[in-house]
């Protein structure tokens, strides 16, 4: 696994795709924070940021996903590394925790931002790392279905689009469960969003119910791509 | 060291593989010979673990590859038809990251390296990207690939497809001096290949074996038959007359006709009394011979003959 992950890891810096992902990463939750904290708000409240933030960044994450596998198919490499002595499970981690460390390096420049904020209010301590562990684990559900898609396919294109799609669809849960009047259903409706489930963080209680449901939704797109790996070995 | 039997492989409907069976010794070259798409390419896709059969089993060293893959696949390296190259790097980190994946154990991972760019001879491309390569060079950074970890088995498809003449014997010899040590599968589906490498051959052809045996038997169970072209200067019909008045000639075919120049193909048995006979016939009808020329065995003629025999065989 780890040489799987050290190659995935460093050809995103090889390539430019790290760099732009970065860029457009910081640049955006730089403005982010500008507007929002500085400009609209004026607080040292992290809380409107990151629910500022997690509508638009779920757009990106599909940049460092959608080559993972499908890329792999299209040249033919995903031959080395099946007739490799590794087992499915590594390859799909191991691809997947360097798609989650590109992530991981953009989330920790962004602790400028609360240590800026540290300097000129009172920081919510137990709300910021709320939002900070929530927020990397809503985008590890992002990059789980990212990398799922990407195991379908061999075009990037198509990874890329079809999890827009899923993104998209996600979105529309919340808004949607607010036309249904009948609330079980509604309530179905908001407790399966995971954009929704974000909330649960913003408030600085440390809950384990959402913890464990963005660990699992990850959990279960990367199985499914590991199927996806041994169902077309069987096909 | 290699054993294969009964595979079977069906993509839905359609049957690539059928009822395969074959034996490989340690330290044996075995050369696997069909046209395109007669299912080499799944039968090594298969014994390497990249993908699953519908029936059969295969072992290598004693190790199934369902149930002990992992096994299996530290035994074998790996030259799949498109050599399997990440082109956004060098050429060291590429061997470097197979080395490390297929968890090579050697003293000095440094060494080894060097010692496989040698002897492949890429030792002047290998800080360059592997994406600003020659197909050539990319066919041999793909072989240092499966060479990696010295792996006892190494299975080769197709592996001087896109070289140049000179590189072709290159790569050839390289072969040839890793089967003194190693148990190669060697897929091509050119004959002249084969032969110069190979200890046994097996043809394959629509998914199903269809003759297994040493190059030089084979060449022997097609029959003493040659396939012969002359050149001669005179009456084109009379020369067609003499050569179809002689028993150990058939099938003979005019080619070409440039003024009194004509070019004959035919087969012939004849041994060495009855060619100077044809040679003196020819003479005596003052039809000079301008030349005359054995044409190569081709794998066509092979197949045409083996599949033929198998109808005929069937028929009975």
């Amino acid at each position: 696994m780890r040489a799987i992950f050290k190659r995935e890891f460093n050809s995103y810096f090889t390539s430019l795709l790290g760099y732009v992902f970065l860029t457009i990463f910081l640049l955006l939750t730089g403005a982010m924070f500008t507007i929002v904290n500085v400009f609209q708000y004026q607080t040292a409240n992290m809380t409107y940021f990151f629910a500022s933030i997690n509508n638009i960044a779920v757009f990106f994450l599909p940049l460092l996903t959608m080559r993972l596998f499908s890329e792999d198919r299209k040249l033919k490499t995903d031959q080395l590394l099946m007739t490799a002595p590794v087992s499915v499970r590594d390859i799909v981690l191991g691809k997947f925790f360097a798609a989650v460390c590109v992530l991981l390096i953009g989330t920790a420049i962004t602790i400028i931002y609360p240590i800026i904020l540290m300097f000129f209010g009172e920081l919510p301590i137990a709300e910021t790392i709320s939002c900070y562990v929530g927020f990397v684990l809503l985008c590890s559900v992002i990059l789980s279905i990212g990398a799922f898609m990407s195991s379908v396919t061999e075009s990037q294109i198509v990874a890329a689009v079809s999890t827009y799609g899923i993104i998209i669809f996600m979105m529309l849960l919340s808004t949607l469960a607010q036309l249904i009047s009948n609330e079980a259903v509604s309530g179905a409706l908001l407790w399966l969003s995971p954009i929704q489930r974000f909330s649960d963080f913003s408030l600085g209680i440390f809950d384990f119910e959402p913890i464990i449901y963005y660990l699992t939704v990850t959990g279960l797109f990367l199985f499914l791509t590991m199927t996806v790996f041994e169902k077309r070995r069987l096909r | 060291m290699i054993t294969v039997s009964n595979l079977t492989k069906k993509y839905g409907n359609k049957t690539a593989l059928s009822n395969v069976s074959f034996d490989v010794q340690d330290g044996e070259i075995l050369g696997f010979l069909g046209p395109n798409g007669a299912g080499k390419s799944t039968t090594m896709n298969i014994i390497t673990g990249y993908i699953s059969y519908t029936e059969g089993s295969v072992k290598i060293d004693g190790f199934d590859i369902l149930e002990n893959p992992v096994e299996v696949k530290k035994r074998i390296g790996y030259l799949p038809e498109i050599p399997p190259l990440y082109l956004d790097m060098t050429v060291s980190e590429y061997l470097k990251f197979v080395y490390e994946l297929k968890k090579v154990e050697t003293d000095s991972s440094e060494k080894h390296m060097q010692d496989i760019i040698n002897l492949v001879g890429i030792n002047d491309v290998k800080n360059r990207k592997i994406g600003n390569l020659s197909k050539g060079y990319r066919q041999r950074v793909g072989l240092a690939g499966a060479l990696t970890g010295d792996p006892e088995v190494l299975i080769l498809d197709e592996p001087t497809v896109g070289l140049d003449p000179k590189q072709i014997i290159e790569i050839r010899n390289v072969i040839k001096e890793l089967g003194k040590k190693k148990t190669i599968i060697l897929s091509s589906h050119i004959l002249s290949e084969i032969s110069a490498v190979c200890d046994r051959v097996i043809i394959i052809n629509n998914g199903k074996l269809i003759a297994e045996d040493t190059p030089l038997n084979l060449a022997h169970k097609l029959g003493d038959s040659h396939r012969m072209v002359f050149k001669v200067s005179g009456s084109a019909d009379m020369a067609e007359n003499i050569l179809k008045s002689f028993g150990g000639v058939s099938e003979v075919i005019r080619i070409s006709s440039d003024g009194d120049i004509h070019e004959f193909e035919f087969d012939t048995t004849m041994d060495s009394s009855e060619r100077k006979q044809l040679f003196f016939k020819f003479a005596e009808n003052e039809i000079p011979i301008l030349e005359q020329r054995e044409t190569e065995v081709s794998l066509e003629d092979i197949f045409l003959k083996l599949t033929k025999e198998e109808r005929n065989e069937s028929n009975i």
